[in-house]
Order: C-alpha cells, then sequence, then structure tokens
C-alpha cells in the first residue's frame, strides 16, 4: 500500500466534504491540494480508467452531457466532472473523489471535459482513449492569446497523445485541420451539404482563410459562424468525410430539433445507418454537440440501437437552457459567453412567438473574460426588427451600462432598456412583467451565471450544481 | 442632406475585438442626426480609391490575418493610403491597424516586418502583453463641460513609438498606453487618429465620435457648422463607471 497516495486521498476527501457541508461547491482547491502532497497522483489513479476528453471552445459541457447519458443508456458506469470544474485543478478533484482509499477506480470509464487552454497542460499527465473537439470560435481572447494560439496549443497537447482516437468537426476548418496529417484514427463528424442552410450571412467570421496556404476559403454550404462544407481552390484542403452526420434538419424550434443522421461505424464499412432523432434540446449548436457526442460512441464501438432514446432523454443543465416555472410564468437561463454562442442564442430568441421579458447580465470577470469588447462582434442588429415582441430589455451585471449602450447602437428603443445592477430586484421586476404563460429570458455571462443561480436557487429551490 | 462614405478596410480579416462597434457608432450618430451614411467594405483584391470616402477605419487583426492582407495592402493599396493621408484624409485605426500604418515591426527576437510607413512610428514586439481597461486624456477634446477623458481596453504585446512628425493622440491617466513607458497613448498625424483601444473605442467615448464626423463633415461641406447635441446618458453612464473604476 502506498502511504502517501492514500494519506493524501484522504486529506482530499475530507477537503472535499467539508467544502461542500460550506455550499461553496468546492470544485478546484482539493485539487491543487492534492498535486501540492503528490504531485503525480493524477498520473497513478487515472491509470485505470478509459478516459473520454471533451474539449473545444462551444459545446464542451452539453457535449459531454451528451455523452453521459448515451453512457448510461448503454449501461456503462462512468465518472465526470459535471460541475464545470474544468482546469486541471478540477479535474485532479474529480478523479480523487471517485477513487478509493488506495487510487483504485470506481467505474471504468471517465468522461472528463477539459479547458481548451488546460488541455495541453492535462495531457503531460494523462493521455485520453478519446479526444472529442467541438469547434473554434474566438472565446476570451484577452485570457488564451489568439484563437490560433489555442488550436495550436490543443494540437501540442494531441503531439504527446500515442493511443488516442480523434472525434472532430468536419465543418470547422481549424478543428478539422487537427486530424490532418494527425496519423490518428478520426471519426469526423458534420452537416451534409443539403442538411441545413444558413441564412445567417458569412461575415466577420473566425476562419475565412485557408490555415494552411491562407486563400479564401469557397463553403459550398454554410450552416453558422465558420462551420459548412469549406473546400480551398488553391491548396485543396476541404471538409473531411465525415463518419457521423446530420443529412437533414426536419424541425427546429425553440424546444428540440428533429434530424435524420447517418452513422458509418467502422470505417472500412460501405452501408451507413441512418436514424432520425429528436434531439431534446434547442438549436442548431445543438445539433452539432448531438453529432459530436454521437461520433464519441461511434469511436468508443458503442452499438447505434439505443442512441435515439438518449438524445431524447437528454436534459439540459446548469446554464444551459435551465427552466423554472413558477405561477405559470417560465423563466429560463441561457449562458452567454462569445460572439458565436451569442448569436445562436439570439437566433434562438427569434423563434419565440410570444411577448417575452429578456435580460443580459454582463460581467467581465477573470472567468468572463475581462475583456468585453466581444459584445460588439455579436449581432445584437437582429433585435430592432424584434422589438415589438420583446418588452423589456434589462441589463445588469458588472458591466450593464456598456450593455445598454451596446443595445441602443442596435437600434433599440432607449424607453425599453432598463439597467437593474440588483438581482432581486431584477428578478422582480422581470417576473411582474411577464404575462401568465410567457417565458423571462435570462443571458448571463458565466460568472453572473453562477450569482444569479445562487438567488434562484436560494428563491425556487434550483439543484445544487454538484449533484 | 448630409452624406458621409465610410470605409472599413479588410473587415473580414481585421475585425478583432468587436473593433467593427467604431463604424456602428459613426454611422448610428450620424443617421441619428439625419445625416446619410454609405459603408463600403474593402478586402483583399477589391479596388480602392480613397477619393471616394470620407472617413476609413482600419481595425486589428490576429497575427495570421495579418500575414493574410500583408501583400495585398504593402503591394495593391499602400502608395494610395499613403497619398490619402498626405491629402488630409480623415482615418481611424485601431491596434493592428495603427501599427500598420507606420514603418515596420520587429518582433521580439528581432525579425523585422516592413509596414507602409505612411507614418513615421515603430513598433517592437515583446514579450508581455499590456492588457486591461485604460484611461486617457485627449487634449483637443477638452471643453468646459468635458474632461477630456477616453475609456477603452488595451491588449497589445507591441510596443509603440513616435517620431518627430507625429504626436500622440492623449496622455495616459491610467494603463500602458504606446509602449508602458512615456505616458502617452495613440497618435495623430494629420487626420490620422490611431489609438490602441478596443472595448469598441467609439460608442462610450461619444465626444471623440462626434470630433471624427464634424471633421469630416467639415471637409467635405463648407456651410456645415456643428453637430447637434444628443441625449448620450448611457454613453456617459459606461465611460463614468469606468474611470470611477480604474482611476477612482
Amino acid at each position: 500500500m502506498n502511504i502517501r497516495l492514500t494519506f493524501t486521498i484522504i486529506v482530499t476527501k475530507i477537503l472535499v466534504f467539508a467544502l461542500r457541508l460550506l455550499k461553496s461547491g468546492g470544485t478546484t482547491l482539493p485539487g491543487k491540494v492534492a498535486r501540492k502532497l503528490y504531485p503525480d497522483i493524477i498520473k497513478v489513479i487515472s491509470r485505470d480508467y478509459k478516459i473520454i476528453m471533451v474539449t473545444g471552445t462551444n459545446g464542451k459541457t452539453t457535449t459531454t452531457r451528451i455523452i453521459g447519458e448515451i453512457l448510461k443508456v448503454n449501461n456503462l458506469k462512468y465518472i465526470s466532472n459535471k460541475s464545470g470544474a474544468n482546469l486541471f485543478g478540477g479535474i485532479v478533484t474529480t478523479f480523487i473523489d471517485s477513487v478509493d482509499l488506495r487510487g483504485r477506480a470506481k467505474a471504468p470509464i471517465a468522461l472528463i471535459e477539459v479547458d481548451e487552454a488546460a488541455f495541453n497542460v492535462v495531457t503531460d499527465y494523462i493521455e485520453p482513449d478519446v479526444l472529442v473537439v467541438t469547434n473554434f470560435f474566438r472565446d476570451q481572447l484577452d485570457r488564451y492569446g489568439e484563437l490560433y494560439s489555442t488550436l495550436n496549443s490543443v494540437k501540442s497537447g494531441i503531439g504527446k497523445c500515442q493511443k488516442t482516437k480523434l472525434v472532430l468537426n468536419a465543418d470547422d476548418s481549424l478543428c478539422a485541420s487537427l486530424g490532418k496529417d494527425s496519423g490518428k484514427e478520426v471519426v469526423y463528424y458534420g452537416f451534409a451539404k443539403e442538411a441545413y442552410s444558413s441564412a445567417e450571412k458569412l461575415v466577420n467570421s473566425d476562419a475565412m482563410f485557408c490555415i494552411f496556404c491562407k486563400t479564401k476559403y469557397d463553403y459550398e454550404n454554410h450552416v453558422y459562424g465558420h462551420l459548412g462544407t469549406f473546400v480551398c481552390s488553391s491548396c485543396g484542403y476541404c471538409r473531411p468525410q465525415s463518419r457521423v452526420t446530420c443529412e437533414k434538419v426536419l424541425e427546429l424550434n425553440t424546444s428540440h430539433s428533429n434530424v435524420l443522421f447517418s452513422i458509418i461505424s467502422k470505417e472500412s464499412e460501405l452501408e451507413n445507418k441512418t436514424l432520425q432523432a429528436k434531439i431534446n434540446l434547442p438549436g442548431l449548436y445543438n445539433i452539432y454537440n448531438a453529432l459530436a457526442a454521437t461520433a464519441c460512441a461511434t469511436a468508443l464501438e458503442l452499438s447505434s440501437d439505443n442512441l435515439v432514446e438518449a438524445l431524447e432523454n437528454f436534459e439540459c443543465g446548469f446554464g444551459r437552457m435551465e427552466t423554472i416555472s413558477t405561477e405559470g410564468k417560465t423563466i429560463k437561463v441561457i449562458l452567454v459567453k462569445n460572439p458565436t454562442g451569442f448569436n445562436q442564442v439570439l437566433n434562438f430568441l427569434m423563434t419565440e412567438d410570444k411577448n417575452m421579458q429578456v435580460a443580459f447580465l454582463i460581467n467581465d470577470r477573470l472567468a468572463d473574460g475581462t475583456d468585453i469588447s466581444w459584445l460588439w462582434d455579436v449581432d445584437f442588429e437582429i433585435l430592432e426588427d424584434a422589438q415589438e415582441r420583446i418588452d423589456n430589455f434589462y441589463v445588469s451585471g458588472i458591466r450593464a451600462e456598456d450593455m445598454a449602450v451596446r443595445l441602443k447602437y442596435a437600434g433599440i428603443d432607449c424607453s425599453k432598456i432598463h439597467i437593474v445592477k440588483n438581482y432581486e430586484e431584477l428578478l422582480a421586476k422581470g417576473l411582474s412583467n411577464t404575462e401568465t404563460g410567457h417565458n423571462f429570458y435570462i443571458l448571463p455571462t458565466y460568472t453572473a451565471m453562477l450569482d444569479i443561480r445562487k438567488l434562484l436557487r436560494k428563491k425556487f429551490g434550483l439543484k445544487e450544481f454538484w449533484k | 442632406m448630409y452624406e458621409l462614405n465610410i470605409c472599413h478596410l479588410y473587415p473580414d480579416l481585421l475585425n478583432l475585438y468587436g473593433d467593427r462597434g467604431n463604424i456602428i457608432a459613426i454611422a448610428r450618430r450620424s443617421q441619428w442626426r439625419g445625416i446619410k451614411v454609405n459603408i463600403s467594405d474593402i478586402s483583399i483584391g477589391d479596388e480602392f480609391d480613397a477619393e471616394k470616402y470620407d472617413i476609413i477605419f482600419l481595425g486589428g487583426g490576429q497575427d495570421f490575418e495579418q500575414e493574410v492582407i500583408q501583400d495585398d495592402v504593402l503591394n495593391k493599396k499602400g502608395n494610395e493610403i499613403r497619398n490619402a493621408i498626405e491629402n488630409d484624409k480623415i482615418f481611424l485605426a485601431i491596434c493592428g491597424g495603427y501599427q500598420l500604418l507606420g514603418n515596420y515591426y520587429k518582433t521580439w527576437d528581432g525579425k523585422e516586418i516592413e509596414f507602409l510607413r505612411a507614418l513615421d512610428l515603430w513598433t517592437i514586439g515583446s514579450k508581455k502583453r499590456m492588457i486591461g481597461n485604460f484611461c486617457f486624456e485627449c487634449d483637443f477634446l477638452k471643453t468646459d463641460s468635458f474632461d477630456g477623458r477616453v475609456v477603452g481596453f488595451e491588449n497589445h504585446s507591441g510596443r509603440t513609438y513616435l517620431g518627430p512628425s507625429v504626436r500622440p493622440l492623449g496622455k495616459i491617466v491610467k494603463g500602458y498606453g504606446n509602449n508602458g513607458e512615456d505616458g502617452f497613448e495613440g497618435a495623430i498625424y494629420k487626420n490620422v487618429y490611431c489609438s490602441y483601444s478596443h472595448g469598441s473605442l467609439l460608442p462610450k467615448n461619444p465626444h471623440l465620435t462626434d470630433y471624427l464626423i464634424t471633421l469630416a463633415l467639415k471637409q467635405k461641406y463648407k456651410d456645415f457648422d456643428s453637430l447637434e447635441k444628443l441625449n448620450d446618458e448611457f454613453e456617459e453612464l459606461a465611460r463614468k463607471t469606468m474611470i470611477q473604476r480604474i482611476v477612482g
């Protein structure tokens, strides 16, 4: 028995327990302490697990949770860092929390969401069996430098892995480039050309020019952001063939979507299997998350038989369209953190046919990104013509005034814009102005979400996020 | 009716950190006063005739995108840009666009990248990034009722130095500015205004926006006198909240 290992595990477990008693979540600190006591602890306690990692800029949490649902319907037990503690410390905590006192695994699989900037550090200690990469959109550039640095950092992490299978977004030229010449098995996922055509213009995009030769891409089809069937006419780099494909979006509304999927379960197989599935989440971006999760299941060689069940069962969590009903009115909380994600949420709001109240909670703490310039890359202008359906625009959070300016310059009538800094007051005002049977949308950045959730938990008993 | 033609240079490539907010601000504040605005996007391979425009905007880009435009901007549009600047054309350039108008950029490991040489200034790369909310004071904006203070967000590793023919845009109140050493931010040469400020710069600094619009209208219309006042309650709140927070 390794005394030092057992000692470290005991100390860490006590810390986790104590922090939970204090209701502070306690998802990161214990891991930090453990690494001080036993620097290599993560290597030792992770070696018995089959490890799935999910990284990328958008959709990590949802994709991870859908994969979890797929594992569940396949009766596979797994551990996961559910609460979005996706930096190295939080990942260490998750593992320690899940092993017995001798450091032995309690489940065969570890499903780990990894922050895209932390991935390169994590791979110094743990090598995933399957790595799912969702996409690369601009996100908190002040924290990570530039999008291409983030991409290169993930690439460098992948370079350290020997056995890892990659699951990559074929429609994202940046993400798909990770598979090119990697020498690794790759399961690509994406939209067929005919699946969906965007009305959104291809502008202000994160990746318009070929990553290999800097020529402007041609798009045979464009889904959103820079996602689509891209091809470089100069060097020939193009969207790779996908093994998990959305063949057709049959229905897309405020609560779910209905899609046709095709799956080529083994590379050698010529025939593909087609499934119709209801994805129990709204928005195109969630179809991508479902595709990524399905491709992960394909990489794990799981049967596709109960996939449909998993996708239909899936429920949102932790600020990804969490819903609270009170007195016949509904509060919906949707996390916003970068232009592409925000645009998707605004497009989703456009599909709402009843009058609504909308609140924007904008903070600029480290985890939100200290630079809020990105609000000017969000296409709030689409709200200008939908003003009659939005009764009130509430702005709150540390940068409420900046958000008010942004809405004003998007063409919103200033008499509809209200700066309400106090969250209690915000909730009261928003709810009282919401008609029965209608929705009050709250769109917070990350740390604003933590704060508003705390209040919602107190008032309406929203469940604790680490459960 | 007055009319302004705005040119957004390389909007698909130099579009970092919401710099397009500056175009939105110029357009809205003109439209609110009944001034017609036309915006032209000019990118790689497009014909660029500076005479067609009243204000030309150049934003910042990531290294990758700056490399993509390098040939086009230096060899295809370079002469036109330099001539336009000498002929008093109004420019607003932010961050990477600001550096691009200068002589060169020397990377921290000594590699020299040739730039436009339209303004006598140069940039030296460093390993340390200068990041954060910042505030600077512009003398040309000061009036009896306005303190001349402009707020924004800077994020650059290049340190920029000005030659004798170029003067700074403002004096740093809080933050780094051009190089973190001499206490100045940005540059002015003829009618070219340069800054490291994202944020976006113009929306919450309406005095600066109106200054540029006024400059353009005066240049174009002999009979133009001054802009009518607008209600800037939100803009002023945003600006003052930030000044209160970082300057105290």
